[in-house]
């Protein structure tokens, strides 16, 4: 009988310990994944506790656990920052769409995603996209380290503005292509974001935008109507030029006197309502 | 920003590009920068023709436009250096290459690192032009132009 009682007291002591020892050791996992940034409550810690405070006065460093895509509730989803690159062309251009006033549709396409071939075939007819006035359209690829610029530049319609830059799908944490973002210049925020397969989807995105802002005016208006103008006036200009016989380098575009311009002071008349011609 | 031998660190809240218009076959395309704080359509002028008509009255527009090497020395471009500090007094109604009621401009020839240029710049509101030329003056601080290259050796290389 006695020995008996010995014998059970020695496996209780000894199962004593080892629940101690597994108890500690708990403890310790617990202490280490804390330190790390990945604790789940700490009794023994205070509200608030700094996690990188605890690993640099452990003599650790900050360890960051992330694992798969951000999370939708933690991407900064309003925030609508300036973006910068180059132009398939070799030219440079940036975009400041947070702050350029109006509806700006950032439109993130890639040479080879074939649901991005619609797309670009879509820019050739900005006529049938059914944007609203005023909305305007930015294309951002990846940058030349990742697309060739003279594959953008053939996909791409004349006249759209095409920005090529990596830097922009980071800050805008662009998961893939297509993607479109949508800002409100007037907000300064994003106002949208998303996938779609066909661009009316998008256009509808933009259209209920819209509808939203327009209680609140945030729509500019489409600008003063002064006839032709832009790079056609421009043009028309030159062609006005050369018909008339005056080429680049003419001797008549750089007069070496007022006189020579306008002739002798006493030829100056004032001109009648029906000589004067309105600059195109 | 940087293209064609001009680097632009733009202030918040502007946009810009720098390119070359293809050339009609009798002229050189040279390089242009324009600048604005308003959104730039994607077909504007040399000199911001189909932009200005969308400025605001707190809103700048600013173009930097290079001409040919043959400009260099001649006395329009005799002006050493981009102008750094503008002053409300420089800006003028009459200056504008398209007057719109309201707006103001002003217009200087230069040559900078041996690159003859013209630097044109409309304030949306000449009435606001106190509030508008430090934010023009902002963005021509961070305007840099590399000086031009060497003109190629023509001829065979062999030669």
């Amino acid at each position: 009988m006695v020995a008996l009682s010995v014998t059970l007291g020695a496996v209780v002591l000894l199962l004593s310990l080892l629940v101690a020892g597994l108890l500690r050791s708990h403890a310790d996992i617990l202490k280490a994944l804390h330190d790390l940034g990945a604790g789940v409550g700490d009794p023994m810690g205070e509200i608030g506790h700094d996690h990188r405070a605890a690993g640099a006065s452990a003599g650790g460093g900050v360890v960051p656990l992330t694992m798969g895509p951000t999370l939708a509730a933690d991407r900064d989803s309003s925030s609508a920052p300036g973006v910068a690159g180059v132009t398939p062309a070799g030219g440079a251009m940036a975009v400041a769409p947070a702050t350029s006033g109006g509806l700006t549709l950032l439109s993130f396409l890639s040479t080879g995603c074939a649901s991005c071939a619609g797309f670009w075939e879509s820019f050739h007819h900005p006529d049938r996209l059914g944007l609203p006035a005023g909305t305007r359209l930015v294309v951002i690829t990846k940058g030349p380290d990742r697309e060739i610029p003279g594959e953008v530049a053939a996909l791409a319609a004349p006249g759209l503005s095409v920005l090529m830059s990596s830097d922009a799908w980071t800050e805008y944490e662009v998961p893939g292509s297509p993607f479109f973002v949508l800002v409100d210049g007037t907000a300064g925020r994003r106002i949208g974001e998303g996938v779609a397969n066909h661009f009316s989807q998008v256009a509808e995105l933009v259209r209920r935008a819209g509808i939203d802002a327009a209680a609140f005016d945030l729509f500019p208006s489409a600008g003063r109507d002064i006839g032709i103008d832009g790079p056609a006036r421009e043009s028309a200009n030159d062609r006005e030029l050369l018909d008339a016989g005056i080429r680049p380098g003419d001797p008549s575009l750089y007069p070496t006197s007022v006189e020579e311009l306008y002739g002798p002071p006493d030829a100056r008349m004032p001109a009648s309502p029906r000589h004067v011609r309105r600059a195109g | 920003m940087y293209a064609h031998g001009i680097r632009a660190g733009l202030p918040v809240g502007f946009e810009g590009r720098i390119f070359t218009r293809q050339g009609s076959g009798i002229e050189v395309a040279n390089p242009v920068a324009q600048f604005a704080t308003f959104a730039l359509p994607a077909e504007v002028g040399d000199f911001g023709g189909g932009a200005v008509n969308l400025m605001g009255d707190r809103d700048v527009f600013v173009v930097l436009f290079e001409y040919g090497r043959d400009s260099v020395g001649t006395r329009l471009f005799a002006h050493p250096g981009l102008p750094r500090v503008l002053t409300t007094d420089h800006f003028q109604p009459h200056v504008l290459r398209r007057g719109l009621t309201g707006q103001s401009g002003t217009q200087w020839f230069f040559t900078d690192s041996g690159r003859p240029f013209t630097l044109y710049v409309v304030l949306g509101s000449h009435a606001r032009r106190s509030a508008l030329v430090p934010r023009v003056n902002q963005l021509l601080a961070g305007l840099t132009v590399d000086p031009a290259p060497e003109p190629s050796v023509t001829g065979a290389p062999w030669n």
